[in-house]
């Protein structure tokens, strides 16, 4: 079962994530409300979640600066940046992020990329 | 000073409706994200289905909206030379994938030339967006069921620069005569409820012009009853900025 950690500071989108990746099958281990949450549960976890969902507009420590800090603890970690900010993209990737989904998006464009990513 | 102010305010107001667009887009996400859960369930009606199916399509066309209004903000500001190149091949195959998805109760195909590998035009997203804008206002001025769109491309020159200049065509378009030759200044002040009609259209007008060409909308066959309708955007080729 492919492990997820979502991370956004919208409690709403975090419950319809839930909910849905819930449904299709896979765990949530852990959600974050802001970057440094999620860089502080991600290091203090000793099993890594297989893909972390990132937002990027978060109070105090946004998603393209969490998921560089992530990635320089475990280079191998999947990040997929899900945001209304399209422009940030190039930034997100740049930070480590293996796909970038613009808001709103299909739960079935994020269910094909979670695949996509969890099998490479 | 009172230009200085007059920016202040401007820019005050540039965040308000970037904050206020983040907003909207991350509750159509929710929204979105319900209605595909209840399109999960197997125990819905085929109405109930239909209902829900129509609403996600209006989710998009709400997101297309906030993308617009955003894309406005951003390019506002700019000179086309400040806008990087984009590729034109890519923005109308991604605007054909999107626009079929926006209307899944009607048939909708979209013809797109064959051409070189990549047809670079100055403005970065907003290429894209003004293609896709293009697509979804003539769907709009289409009521058959069943809608085939043409795409073609061809290189102009004019006043010593060179352009790619994309027709898009529809046989069944039915063309407000309001959509002719007219700003968005005119058929606001004319009547603002026409212009929200042909919104759209006036959008790929503006934006083609901040892009540094033009957009022009016109009957397809006007010698023909039914006289379909003809868009063409005029988009400066990369590095002629």
């Amino acid at each position: 079962m492919t492990s997820v950690l979502i991370v956004d500071d919208e409690l709403f989108i975090v419950e319809l994530y839930r909910d849905i990746l819930q449904l299709r099958g896979y765990k949530i281990v852990g959600t974050a409300f802001d970057g440094e949450e999620a860089v502080r549960k991600y290091s203090a976890t000793p099993e890594k979640p297989d893909v972390i969902i990132m937002d990027h507009r978060m109070p105090v420590m946004n998603g393209v600066q969490a998921t560089r800090e992530i990635i320089r603890m475990n280079p191998k970690q999947k990040v997929i940046f899900v945001s209304a900010d399209v422009m940030v993209e190039k930034e997100a990737r740049d930070a480590g992020a293996v796909d970038f989904l613009p808001k709103p998006f299909r739960m079935d464009d994020l269910i094909d990329k979670m695949h996509k990513v969890s099998e490479q | 000073m009172q230009a200085k102010t007059s920016k202040n305010r401007e820019q005050k107001i540039a965040y308000f409706m970037d904050l206020l667009s983040h907003d909207v887009l991350n509750n159509n996400q929710a929204v979105l994200g319900y209605l595909e859960l209840i399109l999960a369930s197997s125990v819905i009606d085929k109405k109930t289905r239909k209902y829900a199916e129509k609403a996600v399509s209006h989710i998009r066309t709400s997101t297309i909206l906030v993308d617009n209004v955003k894309r406005l903000m951003v390019t506002r500001d700019l000179s086309p030379s400040e806008l990087k190149p984009t590729d034109l091949l890519a923005a109308m195959n991604g605007a054909e994938r999107e626009v079929v998805r926006m209307f899944p109760d009607r048939k909708i195909g979209v013809k797109i030339p064959a051409g070189p590998k990549q047809v670079l035009v100055i403005g970065d997203g907003a290429a894209g967006d003004l293609v896709l804008n293009m697509l979804v206002s003539m769907v709009r001025l289409d009521s058959s069921n069943s809608v085939t769109l043409e795409l073609k491309m061809s290189e102009t020159v004019s006043r010593g620069r060179k352009y790619w200049q994309v027709t898009l065509a529809d046989p069944t378009a039915e063309m407000p005569k309001i959509a002719k030759d007219r700003s968005i200044e005119e058929a606001y002040d004319e009547d603002s409820s026409i212009a929200v009609k042909m919104v759209g259209i006036l959008y790929c007008r503006m934006m083609a012009e901040m892009l540094g060409g033009g957009f022009e909308v016109r009957e397809l066959n006007p010698k023909s009853e039914s006289k379909g309708a003809l868009f063409v955007a005029t988009l400066l080729q990369a590095g002629e900025a």
